[in-house]
């Protein structure tokens, strides 16, 4: 059927324009995946698991290198010497925040231990003229969100009864990647509300938008 | 033709593709804008103690000192920082409950305003030159102007003034209650007698502004809760202006202003007339109530026959009621009168009780010590003068001359959180710590266990380097002037420590603990003797002008204008008119209408102590013959957010000469009012009395739902 339609005459730039906003998008969006290495997995697959009862989010992330006044080495102490994270980050099981740890925990083995290192003499040098580090926050998420370590621990680790808390780095890997490889920290999860989201939907949590922005 | 084609198909292909793209863009790339790496810093500790948790909040008991009052406190802090104050559930001043002024007391301590170093002639000193020159200025006939005041504060205040030429304490609170505690002192012989409001079936209120800003608010506001509760209690109010109590009140009497005694009489007269009560002990007494026709008080204060009659009828019928008074001396002699010929003496007032330790014990402040000041310092007889917690050069009414005054005292010494109208033309001006970051105790002068002693304690590290508390100044100008016993001490805390200890009978640290955890300890407290029906003169006298009376009135929130440098309490609307950041003048209607204005016209108040000029607003809320401005705005040098409005107390009658018997700031002062040609809106919150046909309060008239319901 013919029906003669009324032809507008189109505007010749529209075409082009629209080409390029997708040619554009698809540059920042291939450029984010290459640099980032961001590879959003959608919902279901999930490789071995390694939180017994948890779907392991898989996302990953291309973190800055952040400074920090203490060029500290999470790879030294918690790969190699297989320090637990909650005996530093001790908070993070009775606060929202997981904390940096206070230099008294440092200087607990640091007064003996490999004091003749220049970090060590730094980090003595700040203690004993009773100044705080002022360390870079790199796992950080915008004001409006708040977000609890110690409901999230409550889930995975204690409340878990396969999980035994030697174990607790594979909980905090969910988030914060595998923290043994690093020297000090780096962001490893993209930690976007889409990355929150799909854990949630995953592992049954709360997906009412005030348990988090309220 | 254009050979491009955009059709449907494409069309919508390309949105889809551009809309998944946004999608994609949205929700899960990661933003280089809102997610930061490295952009906040995190400060750890260096050795906190065990409870403390970065994340959790902490709280520590204190006590609140933005009113007289002294109320506990509970601040929660955390990483270090006061955040919410509420109030401490275990000093029974309070009851756990916080006014919107404590609240504030937040920002008061974080006010950008903050002094933050010491000035000598308005240029930054050091400490050290500050106190050389006090010790070389302050030696004799030194005077010291506070606000209300007790404790160990006080103790240290009296010590100073007794090594430096016992000069004079003059305790300065705009709004007091010396009508009431005088009238208790002659008529009961005890000043501040204890009120069951929670036990009275009615109370009768004569410019006694009990829930807003009389003696101890919070405290009668739990027990006005209990009042209200089955069987519901009667509130009658007499007053020239509504207050907040006025506006509970089931029943509300306008009266002229300065006339509440008037009432109060007549009131008597019509239950010993026409109820058969009788007041044989207070023969006085009686002749006044007796010769207080209605028909008299009508004329005096206005007030109709009817309306006597009720307030009467309800005093006859509920008991026990309660008559409390602050309008004026007389009025609350009346009110004495009339709770003793009520039978409520034993029921709803009964004997107060004090702390034993009587250098502790609270001074609540007058306009009476002000005057006194202004009297003194002008014959010369004050050589220096310290000012803390007051600021006369705001507050005192032209008549007294306090700019003269001042100028007349050689030095003078100002210790102050912030600047304000005082503080600038002292000589030596100390930055204060704030009420959260400084030590102390306060024995509440209402409405706390008897003997009770509340403790005040630092919050927080002090946020500026340089201010000090309160006791540590006075500690370090009382070892100056050679008060025996301080050289002991380092600081304040140190003093205050060795004291509580030995009135808690223990030196134990976890005792001490205890003390500062509960806010508070008690110390041995006795009975006030009581006597009933000292038969004084009521002191009654009529007012016989008949025009337009200035009324001004305290208002919870900005009080006596101490808190109008508070952004919360500037935005916290009116009680009343629910105005914000702005004056206002309360004009009856109909009084509106004579004067051909309306509603926002600017008019200037001209009284015999000078002119303001500000909007007026119309309400039936006061007396036709009243205009009332709310004090509290009208600051010159206040800080950011002072500087609104206009200041009435200014131009309110000093009564001078007359301060003994009466508060230099009563009620009534002759009033001109004229136009000045410009009309301005002022802003309130929910700016309209109107329903507007919403049908937000559905309303029936008890007549028609005593048809309709069967009622009896």
């Amino acid at each position: 059927m013919s029906i003669e339609r009324n032809k507008r005459k189109p505007f010749p730039w529209v075409k082009t324009a629209v080409a390029a906003v997708v040619v554009g998008a698809l540059i920042v969006l291939g450029a984010q995946v290459f640099e980032r290495q961001l590879h959003p997995e959608s919902a279901g697959i999930a490789p071995a698991a390694r939180v017994p009862g948890a779907e392991f989010p898989t996302d990953t992330f291309k973190g800055k290198d952040v400074p920090q006044p203490i060029n500290y080495s999470h790879k030294l102490h918690a790969g190699d010497l297989g320090i637990n994270c909650l005996y530093c980050h001790t908070y993070a099981r009775r606060s929202k925040v997981a904390g940096i740890p206070p230099t008294a925990k440092c200087m607990g083995c640091h007064t003996v231990v490999g004091t003749d290192k220049p970090e060590i003499e730094k980090l003595t040098q700040m203690w004993q003229s009773n100044q705080s580090p002022a360390w870079n926050k790199v796992n950080d998420v915008p004001d409006f969100v708040h977000f609890s370590h110690e409901r999230h621990l409550q889930k995975f680790l204690f409340d878990n009864p396969e999980m035994d808390i030697k174990n607790a780095p594979d909980v905090c890997a969910m988030c914060h990647g595998d923290m043994n490889q690093v020297g000090v920290a780096k962001k490893m999860k993209p930690l976007t509300m889409g990355f929150c989201i799909r854990c949630h939907e995953n592992n049954q949590g709360p997906s009412d938008c005030t348990r988090c922005h309220k | 033709m254009s050979k491009t084609k955009i059709n449907r198909r494409n069309f919508l292909k390309v949105l889809g593709l551009g809309g998944a793209g946004a999608a994609l863009a949205g929700c899960d790339m990661p933003s280089y804008v809102t997610l930061e790496e490295g952009e906040e810093k995190i400060y750890s500790y260096l050795a906190p103690e065990e409870y403390v948790i970065p994340g959790v909040g902490v709280w520590y008991a204190s006590t609140c000192l933005q009113c007289p009052a002294a109320c506990g406190t509970h601040g929660r802090v955390r990483e270090g920082r006061v955040l919410k104050l509420e109030g401490n559930p275990n000093t029974a001043v309070n009851a756990g409950k916080l006014c919107q002024m404590g609240q504030a007391a937040l920002q008061a301590h974080f006010n950008p305003d903050r002094i933050t170093e010491p000035l000598i002639n308005g240029q930054p000193a050091s400490w050290d030159d500050a106190l050389a020159l006090i010790n070389e200025k302050a030696t004799k006939n030194v005077a010291w102007m506070t606000g209300a005041i007790s404790g160990h504060q006080r103790v240290l205040l009296d010590a100073h003034l007794a090594a430096t030429g016992k000069g004079r304490h003059y305790a300065v609170e705009t709004i007091n209650a010396r009508a009431w505690t005088d009238a208790g002192k002659a008529v009961l012989s005890d000043a501040m007698p204890t009120l069951h409001l929670d036990k009275a079936e009615a109370v009768l209120s004569l410019g006694a502004d009990m829930l807003g800003t009389w003696i101890s608010p919070v405290t009668f506001m739990g027990q006005y809760g209990q009042f209200r509760a089955a069987p519901r209690g009667v509130l009658m109010a007499v007053e020239p202006a509504m207050s907040l109590t006025g506006a509970n009140a089931d029943q509300w009497v306008a009266a002229k202003p300065g006339t509440e005694a008037a009432v109060a009489l007549g009131v008597g007269h019509l239950l010993m007339t026409k109820h058969g009560l009788s007041l044989n002990s207070m023969p006085n007494a009686t002749s006044a109530f007796q010769s207080m026709t209605p028909a008299r008080v009508q004329d005096i204060a206005g007030v109709s026959e009817a309306a006597l009659n009720k307030i009467a009828d309800t005093l006859a019928s509920r008991k026990p009621s309660l008559v409390v008074a602050n309008a004026s001396h007389a009025a609350a002699r009346v009110a004495m009168a009339l709770n003793i010929m009520l039978g409520n003496v034993g029921k709803t007032l009964t004997p107060g009780a004090s702390i034993v330790a009587d250098p502790l014990a609270p001074i609540m402040g007058s306009t009476k010590d002000l005057a006194e000041f202004a009297q003194n310092a002008d014959a010369g007889k004050i050589d220096a003068v310290f000012i803390t917690g007051a600021n006369p050069a705001f507050i005192a009414p032209q008549g007294l001359n306090m700019a003269a005054a001042l100028k007349a005292v050689g030095f003078k010494v100002a210790l102050a959180t912030c600047h304000d109208e005082t503080t600038k033309v002292c000589d030596v001006v100390l930055p204060l710590s704030s009420a959260l970051e400084d030590w102390g105790t306060h024995v509440p002068a209402y409405g706390g266990k008897p003997g009770v002693v509340h403790l005040q304690q630092p919050l927080m590290e002090p946020l500026h380097a340089e201010t000090r508390g309160l006791g540590d100044i006075l500690l370090t100008l009382g070892k100056s002037a050679g008060v025996d016993g301080l050289e002991a001490f380092e600081d304040y805390y140190g003093y205050l420590r060795t004291a509580v200890s030995a009135m808690i009978g223990s030196e134990q640290e976890g005792d001490w603990q205890r003390v500062l955890q509960a806010g508070q300890f008690e110390a041995p407290a006795q009975d006030h003797a009581f006597s009933t029906g000292s038969d004084v003169a009521l002191g009654f006298s009529e007012n016989a002008d008949a025009g337009l009376h200035l009324v001004t009135v305290a208002r919870q929130g900005l009080y006596d204008g101490r808190h109008a440098n508070s952004s919360w309490l500037q935005e916290a609307p009116d009680q009343i008119t629910k105005a914000v950041w702005d004056s206002w003048a309360e004009m009856h209607p109909k009084t509106a209408a004579d004067f051909g204005l309306k509603d926002g016209d600017y008019v200037s108040l001209t009284t015999q102590g000078g002119a303001i000029t500000t909007r007026i607003f119309t309400y039936k809320g006061v007396h036709p013959k009243a205009v009332c401005v709310p004090m509290g705005r009208g600051h010159t040098d206040y800080g950011r957010w002072a500087s609104n409005g206009v200041n009435p107390l200014t131009i309110v009658d000093a009564h001078l000469g007359d301060w003994q018997s009466s508060e230099v700031l009563a009620t009534a002062t002759p009033v001109k009012i004229s136009a000045v040609g410009e009309n301005r809106h002022l802003v309130r919150l929910m700016d309209t009395d109107q329903q507007h046909g919403r049908k937000l309060v559905a309303t029936i008239s008890a007549q028609q739902f005593g048809r309709t319901q069967g009622g009896a």
